[in-house]
């Protein structure tokens, strides 16, 4: 029996496909790589089966990512589950590394590591980025938003699945973080600072999925309300509670604005002018003072500054 | 390995449970029963722990029933998997016959039966259902209406890797989701007999199926949403499509009057009546014809009655 599973679903995606599946054989001693095609109507399926050594699984009902991760889970035989989108890059021996880290601390409900970020083509920057906080009980991190993590950076324990149940398919984009928190909630968590992996940066531009940021942000606030039912948040008090929700429903807000500034450096006018909204609706009062202040503020000083010169 | 995996989801209510287990056991020679506790807060955790030749899952944060039911696949190991609600009961032998039914037909994807049904009054069931069990292609049928009891399918693990497991997102009708999925790429096959006990939910039984309204509401907006856009029902004519629209929408407008007419005998008013709208509201031409065929059918039976009457008053 593998040791480890590496789960990638893919969806019309092949010329990226390859290299990743090519990164994940390599990246641990016993893998077993589940190649979960999620209705693909082009040519993922010849691709994928000239590969030799991958378990290929096609599905001719469209799952979306967190339902074709579903069915990677069930067809996986390994005891430990890690995931890779088909555009990013597992490291070399990156697993192997990880499930060691599980193997040497059996309460531990997943281990994560640092990703290196890689430009639209996929070539790697320095900008490399991992959880700060120590391993441990990581769940209020989580729960904020504070800590870095993706489902390339991580490999989980498969029986917490049993536990706390399998991704849920309605939080397209949130699906993994979801995950992670309910994970947290009942299990210490392993963080290495080694890089495990490559990660394909999402643009304003590029396509990708996770390029649709302030329709997944929005939603993860709307589901933070439901996390905040979980019971380890429940016996908080009502303040505490209060508090810890204003600091994450912030934390979105700031994310949002943050790249909507990005965005209008960069011309991408419609999708700032999309991030400031959803921000306005998520924290109306951190959002005006953002824009009043750090934004707009400045750019009006300036103009009056300019006229005032112009007067002189 | 076992042939089949039995999943029994239970949720704070352990009464019937060991009953079902027995039942499952009993229903055929290989059979491995996964009992999938939905964090429970009562004493089910304890009656499973008596339970002799059970595997026992513990969900720590519940799942809903679909949601509980796809942690069981993911911990079953048969070939063949079936449901198994906690206060239903499997009949002996059932599980073998349908699982040599799988093996001879190698392209099936499921296999299903009928259901008595309990009605909760005490007395022993005499009711069933479908009384028709269509067998091969039945995507159109199952596309209007699910006439497929829950707990009498026995399906094929190798299914789900092709149509994905069941969708937590719509509980209550995530099984009849998951039998179109399945249907739409397999022929499917059935044993007109009954291999289960269908424990009928009552309003006060606090079962999911007593929300009829919220169902329909569901059951619409995956029919629009996902249902009518499988590529097996795309390629078909737009008179064939609209004709299964149709009969949708009129059997989602009777099962809500039903529904209504079945709180009214419970002396619950508004629900009768928020049932009703729902009907008119989602499905106005289903629910006028089904009230107008109704209406037709006791004036038919008042007329037949009449002339009875009036033959019998001749006679004398």
């Amino acid at each position: 029996m593998p040791k480890v599973s590496i789960i990638i679903p893919t969806h019309h995606r092949p010329h990226f496909l390859q290299r990743a599946i090519a990164s994940a054989l390599n990246a641990g001693s016993d893998v077993e790589v589940i190649v979960v095609d999620d209705a693909s109507r082009d040519d993922t399926s010849s691709v994928c089966r000239s590969i030799a050594g991958i378990k290929y699984i096609r599905l001719d009902h469209n799952q979306g990512t967190a339902g074709a991760r579903n069915v990677g889970i069930l067809a996986s035989t390994a005891q430990f589950i890690a995931f890779l989108d088909d555009d990013d890059l597992r490291l070399p021996g990156s697993l192997d590394l990880q499930v060691a880290a599980l193997d040497r601390n059996s309460a531990a409900g997943f281990v994560c590591g640092a990703m290196i970020m890689a430009d639209q083509d996929g070539a790697p920057t320095a900008e490399v980025l991992g959880p700060t906080w120590a391993s441990g009980d990581v769940f209020w991190q989580l729960l904020e938003l504070d800590f870095p993590v993706l489902p390339l950076s991580v490999v989980i324990r498969k029986e917490c699945f049993s536990k706390v149940g399998l991704l849920n398919t309605e939080l397209q984009g949130i699906d993994d973080w979801d995950l992670f928190v309910r994970i947290a909630e009942l299990y210490p968590v392993l963080v290495l600072a080694e890089p495990v992996g490559i990660y394909r940066k999402p643009t304003a531009s590029s396509g990708q999925l996770s390029s649709a940021q302030a329709q997944h942000l929005s939603r993860a606030a709307r589901h933070l309300s439901c996390l905040l039912e979980l019971p380890r948040v429940r016996s908080l008090a009502p303040k505490d509670r209060d508090a810890l929700q204003s600091r994450a429903l912030n934390r979105i807000a700031d994310t949002l604005l943050w790249h909507a500034r990005e965005a209008t450096n960069k011309g991408s006018y419609k999708f700032a002018v999309n991030n400031v909204v959803s921000s306005l609706w998520i924290a109306p009062k951190r959002t005006l003072t953002h824009v009043t202040y750090r934004n707009l503020g400045p750019i009006l000083f300036n103009q009056k500054l300019g006229a005032s010169n112009l007067d002189h | 390995m076992p042939s089949v995996s039995v999943i029994i989801t239970s949720h704070d209510r352990p009464a019937l449970l060991a009953r079902a287990v027995a039942s499952a056991h009993a229903a055929g020679r290989d059979v491995e029963v996964v009992v999938v506790d939905d964090a429970s807060e009562d004493k089910t955790a304890e009656v499973c722990r008596d339970l002799e030749s059970i595997k026992y899952v513990r969900i720590e944060r519940n799942q809903n029933v679909a949601g509980a039911r796809n942690v069981g696949i993911l911990n079953s190991t048969a070939e063949f998997i079936t449901f198994l609600d906690d206060d239903d009961l499997r009949l002996p032998d059932t599980l073998d016959r349908q699982a040599s039914m799988l093996q001879s037909k190698p392209d099936a994807g499921f296999v299903f039966g009928q259901a008595l049904i309990d009605d909760g009054s005490g007395n022993p069931p005499t009711d069933y259902y479908p009384r028709h069990c269509p067998q091969g292609d039945v995507l159109a049928q199952l596309l209007t209406q699910n006439f497929i009891p829950c707990g009498s399918v026995v399906f094929r693990r190798s299914c789900l890797f092709r149509v994905g497991l069941l969708d937590a997102s719509i509980p209550g009708i995530d099984d009849w989701d998951l039998w179109i999925r399945i249907a739409s790429l397999y022929p499917v096959q059935a044993v007109a007999q009954p291999v289960m006990i269908w424990r009928k939910s009552s309003p006060t039984s606090g079962q999911g199926t007593s929300h009829a309204d919220r169902m329909v509401v569901l059951s619409t907006r995956q029919f629009q949403n996902k249902w009518s856009k499988i590529a097996r029902v795309r390629v078909e004519s737009d008179e064939a499509r609209q004709q299964i629209s149709r009969q949708f929408s009129r059997n989602m407008g009777c099962h809500l009057l039903v529904e209504a007419s079945r709180s009214l005998s419970y002396g619950r008013l508004g629900e009768a009546l928020s049932n009703s709208l729902i009907a008119v509201r989602l499905h106005p031409r289903g629910t006028v014809q089904t009230i107008i065929g109704a209406a037709t059918r006791s004036r038919q039976k008042r007329a037949a009655a009449t002339i009875t009457n009036v033959s019998v008053r001749e006679t004398k």
